[in-house]
């Protein structure tokens, strides 16, 4: 998945906090569980909450493949 | 201390007394006996608390826990487990909620913590990976719950964040936690506790990262499940209407005849009217929890977390409660307060009735009685606050009992605490049953099995469930042997195998309810252990350690005094129900019989036998203890 460039588009009012995204990408950055870690913040101290791509993301995608409230919607990024 | 992944092996103890911090090391023997939450939070108030403390006192120990697979990617697993003993009844018991604590509190590199002692003036506790700080709580004290959580967050960023409101400061037994403004930690007074301790609220929040022993043991596990779980034809479903698709109040308030009400509790007003957001624990693909916001007439703007709408429509089963703003609002006051809904509906209903036959008056009550929202405020108010009769109340239905004559008979209360499951509506199946033997009393959660709100269902079918729950074949022939043939399964033996599952899923950090426990067998959550931890534990290590646990549990409240005459059923559950036109009987699962007490106490008397315990006395026995490795509590 990684070979494609990848865009992101964000659905922040349908983030169901669960932090599945945050625990994915810091596994695959840290091999560890660890929000604080990824490349994806989200602020959940909000009604709807903020989500933040760091510019360290490398868009690999798996944070949206791996979002089940259909927050993060995965598109190819025209060349 | 070995690395044992999934575990942080932290195990931070507080004296609240001198603001003293101890950190220490769970050790490897806790872990393979008890693995987990619920049975090591058990031990460590096994070895931290005295029989016979007074639960308001300085004595008196909270332990707060999570469990190994908290953090990790396991699907469902953010549960924190607090334990102590109660207020309201005096027994000891493990409460359970969910949200971000648990992954926070592993983040700062503890499973578990343990709080004594009294802190002189009001404080809140802030942990995280680099330091613990006891906080002056002066300016939050006498604030309400969703204020002291609002304040941390916007103080610290999102953190879990354990909080009590006025209740608990006050002492009020039926107050409780709420973790993150959203999940209930404690019915029947954690928060009266807590309060006690002049604890205003705990905060977590650290940034240690959870490792994991087995990773491609584990992302192949995972890989499995959540494969699964993506397509669960129900997911979207449980998404759209979280607990709305399981407890639709609306059936409820159709069946008594409450058209109007119904449709201010329909699915429609939900989704147009109230919900702002789903919100999710760490983890949970399915998300079942609201974020509420009222967004015409009255109390516009109005925002509310909760873990689940239906707490506040079941504000709308209030007579004279007519619509969703004021059941929304007046949930929100309950809230806010740190009350249990349950318990001042019940207050309320019941009070009303007495006001109706006279016991209660103006001048003895000063209330004029209604099922209503101003009645409702008040309530709360004077519950709170203590105020007059208020301060009845705040002690709870014992010291109602005690004040008033002839008054006890109509209340449905079990070990002081008022029922939540009505057999006589949802029929005899283990939630409703649990309620009488566990030893905190009315309570749900650990009596969950494929009985829940599933009258009906083939009896063919629980097999699959049976297996899944690690039920051993020689038990599921028992279960399947019933008083009487007809009844078709035997629900007090298979409340024993509920609350093992239960506490097997408690234990590692497993939501127990049943759209996330339906994915998981004995046999699939030793595997996600096992990868996570790297020890080689067997389906039936974990079976054993949950039983452990409970019997130390159990152990503890004998020690309290509780025994076979504290686990008896309600004398109205043998009275029909009058509901709207109808008339309730107590039936079995399979509505084909009516429960006598005569069944009701074979049935009390086949749980025990499947327990292991003494049938007379219905305390575990000798061997029991023995086999448990439990006699050095003995």
């Amino acid at each position: 998945m990684g070979e494609k460039n990848w865009m992101i588009i964000t659905h922040e009012e349908r983030c169901s906090g669960c932090m599945i995204c945050q625990l994915r990408c810091s596994y695959l950055q840290e091999k560890e569980f660890n929000p604080t870690r990824a490349f994806i913040k989200l602020e959940l101290n909000k009604t709807i909450p903020t989500i933040i791509f760091l510019d360290d993301c490398t868009k690999c995608g798996q944070c949206a493949k791996y979002c089940l409230y259909d927050a993060l919607e995965l598109k190819e990024e025209a060349t | 201390m070995r690395d044992f992944n999934g575990y942080t092996g932290g195990l931070l103890n507080l004296d609240l007394n001198n603001h003293e911090i101890e950190t220490k090391n769970l050790t490897l023997d806790s872990i393979t006996q008890y693995i987990g939450a619920f049975g090591i939070n058990c031990m460590l108030l096994a070895n931290n608390l005295k029989p016979k403390t007074d639960p308001l006192s300085p004595n008196n120990v909270i332990v707060i826990g999570t469990g190994p697979l908290v953090g990790t990617l396991t699907p469902g697993a953010s549960r924190t487990v607090g334990t102590t003993k109660f207020p309201a009844s005096n027994a000891i018991a493990s409460v359970c909620g969910s949200m971000s604590f648990g992954m926070y509190l592993k983040l700062s590199g503890y499973d578990n913590v343990i709080l004594s002692g009294r802190s002189e003036n009001p404080i809140y506790i802030e942990i995280t990976d680099e330091k613990v700080e006891f906080h002056d709580a002066s300016n939050l004290w006498g604030r309400d719950l969703i204020e002291t959580t609002d304040f941390l967050w916007s103080k610290y960023g999102h953190c879990g964040v354990i909080a009590i409101g006025q209740a608990g400061e006050n002492l009020v037994k039926s107050s409780l936690a709420l973790i993150d403004k959203t999940a209930t930690l404690g019915r029947g007074g954690f928060g009266a506790v807590m309060g006690s301790k002049r604890l205003k609220a705990i905060l977590v929040k650290g940034k240690k990262g959870i490792k994991i022993a087995n990773p491609t043991e584990f992302w192949k596990l995972h890989a499995k499940l959540y494969d699964r779980m993506r397509k669960y034809p129900q997911r979207k479903e449980w998404q759209k209407l979280g607990l709305m698709k399981s407890l639709p109040i609306g059936m409820i308030l159709a069946a008594k005849g409450e058209k109007a009400k119904t449709k201010q509790s329909s699915e429609r007003t939900y989704l147009k009217k109230l919900k702002k957001r789903r919100i999710a624990c760490p983890s949970c693909p399915i998300g079942d929890k609201d974020i509420l916001e009222i967004k015409e007439g009255d109390y516009s703007g109005l925002v509310q977390y909760t873990s689940s709408v239906v707490n506040a429509f079941g504000l709308l089963l209030l007579d004279d409660i007519s619509t969703y703003n004021e059941a929304v609002k007046g949930f929100d006051i309950i809230n806010r307060y740190g009350l249990d809904a349950l318990t001042i509906i019940q207050f309320l209903e019941f009070c009303t009735d007495l006001y109706k036959k006279g016991v209660l008056t103006k001048e003895n009550s000063g209330l004029e009685w209604k099922k209503d929202y101003t009645t409702l405020t008040k309530l709360c108010e004077l519950i709170v606050e203590r105020k007059g009769f208020g301060a009845i109340l705040a002690e709870g239905w014992k010291k109602l009992a005690e004040t008033f004559d002839d008054v006890e008979k109509d209340m449905l209360v079990i070990k002081g605490l008022d029922q939540v499951l009505e057999p006589r509506w949802t029929r005899l199946g283990t939630m409703e049953f649990e309620q009488i033997v566990n030893p905190k009393g009315a309570h749900v959660a650990s009596g969950g099995s494929p009985t829940y709100f599933a009258p009906g269902r083939p009896l063919e079918k629980f097999k699959t469930h049976f297996y899944r729950m690690g039920i051993p074949e020689p038990a599921i022939q028992r279960i399947y042997d019933p008083p009487k043939k007809e009844m078709g399964l035997n629900v007090g033996r298979l409340t024993r195998y509920a609350e093992d599952w239960y506490t097997v899923l408690t234990n590692l950090g497993i939501c127990g309810r049943a759209q996330i426990n339906r994915f998981y067998s004995l046999e699939s959550v030793t595997a996600f252990y096992n990868a996570v931890t790297g020890l080689e534990a067997s389906p039936e290590d974990l079976r054993k350690a949950a039983e452990r646990s409970w019997n130390l549990l159990k152990l503890l409240n004998v020690k309290e005094g509780f025994s076979r005459a504290a686990d008896t059923f309600p004398q109205q559950w043998f009275e029909p129900l009058k509901f709207g036109d109808m008339e309730l009987k107590f039936l079995d699962f399979y509505g084909g019989t009516e429960i006598t007490l005569e069944i009701a106490t074979q049935l009390l008397e086949d749980y025990y036998d499947e327990r292991g315990w003494d049938i007379k006395t219905g305390i575990p026995t000798e061997e029991k203890f023995k086999e448990l490795g439990l006699h050095e509590y003995e």
